[in-house]
């Protein structure tokens, strides 16, 4: 068998949504998500970490939360949890053979009812 | 009736061990033109060295796909209008996850030797006309098959971007087709480097010329290969 | 004993048959192509398999070839052809005149045919004219140009022959007295020119042959370059090969193809052979014809249009009378140049005949005495082809 060039992988296209279809933004926002959610869940675990400090530090933290720009971080989670799931979702349905034909509706729809429910979140975290 | 367009074909070019560069070449063309009549001309008239793959010219062959303005196409159905305009570029660049030959040509040996090892049948029942399961056996007349293995899919997969192992969505579409999924097939298809390898941008069917839909077939195989594995498990055979 | 080395240059579908009925016989083949496999002529051609009908009445020899070929190539290649046969449909009085002229023409060439009422016809193919008067079957076919080539290419790569393509060979090495010793070829792919020497070279340049042979000396060769046109349409409208009732003419032939119907084709002359530009009259042409054959052709929409030129053997005549048979030429005998032989005219579906006529001079002229046997061998998967690996570099 003739012999592929092992190229050097090239980790910054798979970003590049230039020229691609809509299963390519899929795609990429369900890469960039998922590795955001899992950051995410690294820098939670270790702010929890730090709970075990005591009242003060748990004060402290409330306090650091109820701040405005804490509070867009969090949505951004929120926000990257309700596209990624969401999608999943489609993803995972399509891959076993369902509705293959019509992924492109179901993104749509999907993450229509991502942009609502983030929309919704984002009211309810702002004006409390 | 005809018009006349000026535009540029920006070829990239590449021989032997020299380093990659793009040619600039100014021409007037006919929008109604085909992009491939445009390369054909520049190799007649204004550089003999011009190396590029064609063979019919009219979508049957699958030997022309090259990525043109950034996106996979079948360069002998492309017209020229579809993908510039009067004073425009037409950025031309071989096929990207094979192995370039040289300028605009890639070598297909491996994706061919994939083809064949899934067993993707050339020639097909014309009740495969729903080409997307039904068929009606009683029917004696044959047709050659939809896919023209012209490798346009693998050429805008992300996934055979990250790895040259990964089979590719004309392969895998091809083993859905075959129907036959013999160990070998099995062995091949239902890997790390098959089915499951797929993440579901869809890409090929959106640059495939030629009605296989290959995602939708990919999503299809898989199905047959988790009903398969639930069958073993309760040892049904 | 080394094996005897011939060259062949031109890998159209004359080069690759060429090429793997003398790997099969035995001699150690170098194919030359200056594009890609198929680059010329034979890439772009309609795709039909002929019957011989569409000759039976004009030209007897030709029919003849095409009928036993087609058979031949029916049972040793089925991966590249749709065998569904073909129809011949009269539409007027003018048609119907040719009728007797037909039937009789089949009968002397030994094709089977069967007249079909119109219903019978319509029944077959319900996008017909439904103004056709008789219809009847023949046993026409579809090949993929591309798949054709490669699988004859295939088998020649296990019998040992060497595929080079982008090698557009400039000149020939002659000896002292005027014979060719080998050629002298640019690799396209690395710019670089190099040389190899053979027993023998066969021309197979299709209507390029008569500029190669020249390269030799000074050879004149009877080639009248006559393209045509052909045009795609996105649906399969038809099964089989739809074919007008009557004296060959522009656009009397539907190829049926994957999911198209190719309508062709037309005749003329042309001067520049390495790009023939496609002309809106007969694209227009070819829908109009198409039309009156299938006029659901009126509503799809055209996916392709495309023009090719035969190497027809100019026997003094003009355009499509033309005989279609191939011609082989030893050069030693016509112009006293030893050691070059080319092979021109004919039809796709007489590559392999051509090849065998050739190789059998091939073999004749090296001293060897092995018979033809590329009609009883199936070919191999055209996904076995494969480009020669290693170019040696000068
Ligand atoms: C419009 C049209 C429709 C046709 N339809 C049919 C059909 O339906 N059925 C059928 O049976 N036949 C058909 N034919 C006939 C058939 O296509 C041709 O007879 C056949 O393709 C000729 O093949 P070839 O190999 O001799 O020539 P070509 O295919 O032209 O091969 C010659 C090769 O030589 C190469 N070459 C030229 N110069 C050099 C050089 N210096 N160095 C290296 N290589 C060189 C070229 O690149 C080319 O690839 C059709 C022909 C035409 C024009
Ligand atoms: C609602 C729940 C979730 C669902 C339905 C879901 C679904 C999926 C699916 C189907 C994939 C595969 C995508 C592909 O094939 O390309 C995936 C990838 C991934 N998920 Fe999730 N996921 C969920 C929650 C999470 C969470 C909470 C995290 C982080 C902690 C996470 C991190 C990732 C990562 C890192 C990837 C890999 C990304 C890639 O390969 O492109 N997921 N997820
Ligand atoms: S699946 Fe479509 S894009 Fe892929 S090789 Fe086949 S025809 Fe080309
Ligand atoms: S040249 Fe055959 S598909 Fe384009």
């Amino acid at each position: 068998m003739a012999k592929h060039p092992q190229k050097p992988i090239n980790l910054i296209k798979w970003f590049d949504p230039r020229n691609k279809s809509l299963g390519s933004w899929a795609f990429i926002l369900n890469r960039i998500t998922g590795l955001g959610l899992t950051l995410y869940l690294f820098l939670h675990l270790i702010m929890l970490g730090q709970l075990a400090g005591g009242p003060e530090a748990y004060d402290g933290f409330i306090a650091l939360v109820k701040n405005p720009i804490f509070l867009a971080g969090e949505l951004l989670v929120i926000a990257a949890a309700f596209i990624h799931g969401l999608n999943g979702i489609r993803i995972g349905i399509t891959s076993f053979g369902i509705a293959g034909g019509k992924q492109k509706q179901l993104f749509i729809g999907l993450m229509t009812v991502a942009i609502i429910a983030i929309i919704y979140f984002a009211i309810r975290m702002f004006t409390h | 009736m005809t018009q006349t367009w000026s535009i540029t074909y920006e070829i990239f070019r590449k021989k032997g061990s020299q380093a990659a560069h793009y040619d600039r070449f100014e021409m007037k063309v006919d929008p109604d033109e085909y992009v491939l009549d445009g390369i054909e001309r520049i190799w007649a008239f204004h550089d003999r060295s011009l190396v590029f793959s064609h063979a019919c010219h009219h979508s049957t062959c699958g030997a022309c796909g090259m990525v043109v303005n950034g996106v996979e196409k079948l360069t002998c159905i492309t017209p020229i209008r579809s993908v510039t305009k009067d004073g425009g570029v037409i950025r031309v660049e071989p096929m990207r996850n094979f192995p370039v030959i040289s300028d605009l040509s890639v070598d297909m040996t491996v994706f061919y030797q994939r083809m064949e090892s899934v067993g993707h049948q050339p020639v097909v029942s014309i009740a495969h006309e729903d080409s997307k399961g039904k068929f009606d056996p009683d029917d004696d007349l044959l047709r050659l098959s939809d896919c023209i293995e012209c490798g346009l899919c693998i050429s805008a997969c992300p996934i055979a971007l990250t790895t040259p192992a990964y089979l590719g969505p004309a392969v895998l579409a091809g083993a859905q087709q075959s129907g036959d999924l013999n160990l070998c097939v099995l062995e091949l298809v239902d890997s790390e480097n098959g089915a499951w390898r797929c993440h579901s941008a869809y890409e090929c069917t959106e640059v495939c010329p030629s009605h296989v839909d290959p995602a939708w077939r990919i999503m299809d195989l898989r199905k047959k290969l988790v009903s398969r594995r639930i069958k073993k498990f309760f040892g049904v055979k | 004993m080394d094996k005897p080395q011939a060259i062949v240059i031109g890998a159209g579908f004359t080069g690759v048959a060429v090429a793997y009925d003398l790997a099969q016989r035995g001699i150690k083949v170098t194919v030359l192509e200056r594009g890609p496999l198929v680059n010329g002529t034979s890439g772009r051609t309609h795709g039909l398999l002929h019957s011989g009908a569409r000759y039976a009445v004009d030209d007897q020899e030709s029919a003849i070839e095409c009928i036993d070929e087609n058979l031949v190539l029916r049972k040793i290649i089925p991966q590249v052809i749709e065998p569904n046969g073909g129809l011949f449909i009269a539409l007027n009085e003018s048609d119907m005149a040719y009728r007797e002229a037909f039937i009789q023409g089949c009968a002397d060439c030994h094709i089977s045919i069967e007249e079909l009422n119109p219903r019978q016809a319509l029944t077959l193919e319900p996008n017909l004219n439904p103004k056709l008067i008789t219809a009847f079957k023949v046993p026409d076919g579809t090949f993929d140009p591309l798949r054709l080539a490669m699988g004859f290419a295939a088998s020649a790569n296990t019998h040992g022959a060497e595929f080079h393509l982008f090698c557009e060979v400039q000149d020939f090495i002659l000896d002292g007295m005027g014979n060719v010793k080998g050629v002298k070829y640019l690799d396209r792919s690395s710019n670089q020119i190099n040389d190899i020497n053979s027993d023998i070279v066969i021309n197979a340049a299709g209507v390029w042959a008569g500029e190669v042979a020249a390269l030799a000396g000074n050879i004149d060769l009877p080639i009248k370059p006559t393209p045509g046109v052909m045009v795609a349409y996105d649906q399969r409208l038809c099964q089989r090969v739809i074919n007008r009732l009557n004296e060959p003419g522009d656009g009397d032939i539907i190829v049926p193809q994957r999911k198209m119907i190719t309508v062709g084709t037309t005749s003329f002359e042309a001067d520049n052979l390495d790009y023939i530009p496609v002309f809106d009259d007969q694209v227009q042409l070819m829908f109009d014809r198409g039309c009156e054959l299938i006029p659901a052709i009126k509503h799809t929409k055209e996916r392709g249009a495309f023009m090719a030129s035969r190497p027809l053997l100019d026997s003094g005549t003009k355009g499509r009378s033309l005989t279609r048979t191939f011609k082989c030429f030893d050069h030693k005998e016509s112009d006293n140049v030893d050691g070059l032989v080319t092979i021109t005219g004919g039809k796709a579906t007489t590559m392999r005949l051509m090849a065998e006529k050739t190789a059998d001079l091939v073999c004749q002229k090296l001293g060897m005495h092995v018979p033809c046997q590329t009609a009883e061998i199936p070919i191999l998967s055209y996904r076995k082809f494969h480009i020669a690996q290693t170019r040696e570099v000068a």
